[in-house]
């Protein structure tokens, strides 16, 4: 025990330098995700013909493989093709992309579960079929999400920690660097096991905060128990 | 005089602050059919589910044919095979045909062989008219259909006493006559039966005792005719005088 | 094109020896966490409040870790006390993790099929033991499997993470294929279509199953939205 606290102590600075890496990353590839997640969801059920089949494909392709393949096809198999991206760019790239497939997934669900009659109570009052997805849909949408979108936040934290995998210096990656010089692997992991675990902590509270805030009561999903 | 068959004396339950029942004793004779009447949220369902211990009572007594079986250490799912329930919400087992329905009781609480359970299952459900549907899943079945299996299920055990927890309150208007026969045919037979229902007209007719119970206490009992015709008690009055004015309509044939 | 064609007939062997490996791994990893889930999924519900609580907090703490750095730790636990081969050790280790995900299932399912079929079990003559086998399990089973199939296609795409422990699982050789073709859009690619067509399989199979087992005329009650973690918290 004494030596987990030394550990924390003497390393403070890595694993600080850690934390933020992993923040950071986390937040741009949500972000990322977020960007294409969206407009898949809204090609999904409002396209047609092939767009619909190719951005099924796509949600099924990156939910159906590791993230890891993904993570070592971008990294290490564009080169191949003269894309040759940094850690970070490939990083940043193949958890976006795979987040977006899961966040895709998510917001089809929101927009579905909102009553069609509001969609047509807006052309009632004048609205084309665009605006009403934008002033009404949508709206109702991100507030029917949060939770299952929250659930893709965490879940993306702890995705993201396979990256050190490609010498991306996040935390896991300071955890291996620390288990090096101190010789025991256990309490560099374990302290790093906990470091995630407040992390995770921390962005779940933060999460419910927001999700009380923007809050409509009577709107929520029905999660069938 | 024999012994009352269940015998309860001070049974007394709360949930946290409130009181559910405050004190409450009653005597159940050999095939004596006993009618709980009383508003909503007065512990007549507590009451029932402390008879056979599915709930266990704070305080009070409980004996079954002269037995103690509030006892501490007393083996509470013997109990159940003497003394048997009907819920409002049926509660048959989802998973299983109506004829396992009524079998399962019997092979793994009774250790019955299969063939026997089998035999047996079929005749109670034969005796209740519902031969045909023996195959069936709950949700293939209407509710009355549920509510008379559910009565052959808690009859295949052949229990001492029945108890009956609003057993037509969940169902159509037009279902809940086929279930009052049932039990109708079932207190003819001689069998003890303990009821909680706002059924008035079933109450008249087939209970030898009917209590009032409010507020966790039991108000007022009587046959039916004291009941009905005589009801000492103002609050009695003034309930079977709704209930009746509610209810009337559907036995005033 | 054709050069590539012949690559990749000659990685192909090496490449499903690997996904024999990953196969293994998944299902092995998969089991242990089903006798674990159901040990823990039940203690949780019906266990006393000491139980109760260290499930809860081992639940807690596995679903706060990514699964790479549960690994990880357990991985090195498990082999400072026993004397396992990495593959075993591996094998455990996801094992356990997938337990705590595995037993919140059982909890939601177990759950969803509500007090009152406990109710008239016990009214009955039932002892909870009795209640629980007969009664409950056998319907929980039914509404568990669609999010148990996404805890299934999870773990698979889990397995992939003992390549951190060069364990010789699919990605491993994909990587040792790329390295010596040089082709690691191919090899890579490759494990990517080969995942892809065990996941697929996984999911036909298990819904083939749900059907088999389904009970006339019911509804699953039970919503999922496949998400990543496998369950919504």
């Amino acid at each position: 025990m004494e030596e987990l606290i030394f550990l924390y102590t003497r390393y403070v600075p890595e694993f600080i330098e850690g934390t933020k890496t992993t923040l950071w990353l986390t937040g741009i590839s949500l972000l990322v995700g977020f960007i294409i997640g969206l407009p898949i969801a809204l090609a999904r059920i409002y396209g047609g013909g092939w767009i619909r089949k190719l951005v099924i494909g796509y949600v099924e392709v990156f939910r159906g493989t590791p993230l890891l393949v993904q993570l070592f096809i971008i990294y290490y198999g564009l080169p191949e093709f003269g894309i040759t991206l940094s850690q970070t760019a490939s990083a940043i790239v193949s958890l976006g992309l795979n987040s977006a497939a899961y966040q895709a997934e998510y917001f089809r669900g929101a927009i579905q579960a909102i009553d069609s009659g509001q969609i047509i109570a807006a052309r009632a009052v004048g609205m084309s079929h665009i605006k009403a997805i934008r002033y009404v849909v949508l709206p109702q949408a991100f507030r029917l999400v949060i939770p299952a979108w929250s659930n893709e936040a965490i879940g993306l934290l702890k995705a993201s920690a396979v990256v050190f995998l490609i010498a991306m210096p996040d935390l896991m990656a300071k955890a291996k660097i620390i288990a090096g010089r101190y010789f025991s692997p256990i309490e560099s992991y374990l302290a790093v096991a906990v470091a995630y675990i407040l992390l995770v902590l921390f962005l779940s509270i933060f999460l419910s905060f927001v999700e009380r805030r923007v809050k409509i009561p009577g709107l929520e999903i029905e999660t069938a128990r | 005089m024999k012994a009352p068959i269940i015998k309860a004396e001070g049974i007394y339950k709360a949930y946290g602050e409130v009181e559910v029942l405050k004190g409450v004793s009653l005597n159940v004779n050999e095939s004596e059919v006993v009618v709980i009447i009383g508003p909503s949220g007065t512990g007549k369902s507590t009451l029932l589910r402390c008879l056979n211990l599915l709930i266990k009572p704070d305080r009070g007594r409980i004996w079954l044919n002269d037995i103690e079986i509030s006892a501490p250490y007393f083996n509470s799912n013997r109990v159940r095979e003497q003394v048997g329930m009907v819920f409002q919400d049926f509660n048959l087992f989802n998973h299983l045909t109506a004829l396992d329905n009524i079998s399962i009781a019997l092979r793994k609480v009774l250790h019955m062989k299969v063939a026997e359970a089998k035999e047996r299952s079929l005749q109670e459900l034969n005796n209740v008219n519902l031969l045909d549907k023996k195959d069936l899943y709950p949700s293939q079945l209407s509710g009355g259909q549920k509510q008379r299996v559910a009565i052959a299920r808690a009859l295949a055990l052949d229990p001492q006493v029945m108890l009956f927890d609003e057993p037509t309150s969940a169902l159509d208007p037009e279902l809940i006559g086929e279930v009052l026969e049932a039990m109708k045919t079932l207190a003819e037979k001689g069998m003890t039966m303990i009821v909680v229902t706002h059924e008035m007209g079933f109450a008249r007719e087939v209970a030898n005792r009917i209590i009032f119970m409010e507020h966790g206490n039991i108000v007022e009992e009587g046959s039916p005719n004291e009941m009905f015709l005589h009801p000492q008690i103002l609050r009695t009055r003034e309930f079977l005088w709704k209930i009746t004015e509610l209810y009337g309509k559907h036995e005033n044939k | 094109m054709s050069q590539n064609l012949l690559i990749l007939i000659n990685l192909i062997p090496l490449l499903l020896k690997g996904a024999v490996v990953s196969v293994e791994v998944a299902t092995s990893s998969l089991v242990i966490g089903l006798f674990i889930g159901l040990f823990v999924g039940l203690g949780r519900i019906y266990g006393s409040k000491v139980i109760s609580w260290f499930a809860i907090l081992y639940i807690t703490v596995i679903r706060a870790t990514p699964p790479i750095v549960s690994l990880f730790v357990l991985y090195f636990v498990i082999s400072r006390y026993v004397n396992l081969p990495p593959l075993l050790a591996g094998i455990l280790a996801l094992g356990i993790s997938s337990g705590a995900y595995q037993s919140e299932i059982m909890r939601s399912a177990i759950e969803s099929v509500g007090q009152s079929q406990m109710l008239a079990a016990r009214a009955v003559g039932m002892s909870r033991i009795q209640a629980i086998t007969n009664i409950i399990l056998p319907q929980a089973f039914r509404l568990a499997i669609p999010p148990w199939s996404n805890e299934a296609a999870q773990m698979l795409k889990n397995s992939s993470l003992v390549y951190a422990l060069s364990i010789p699982e699919i990605l491993r050789q994909a990587q040792y294929v790329s390295a010596t073709t040089l082709k690691p859009f191919l090899a890579f690619g490759a494990a990517a279509v080969i995942y892809f067509i065990l996941n697929f399989g996984i999911n036909r199979g298990l819904d083939s199953l749900e059907k088999k087992v389904k009970i006339p005329a019911q509804e699953s009650v039970y919503s999922i939205s496949k998400s990543r973690t496998s369950l919504v918290s």
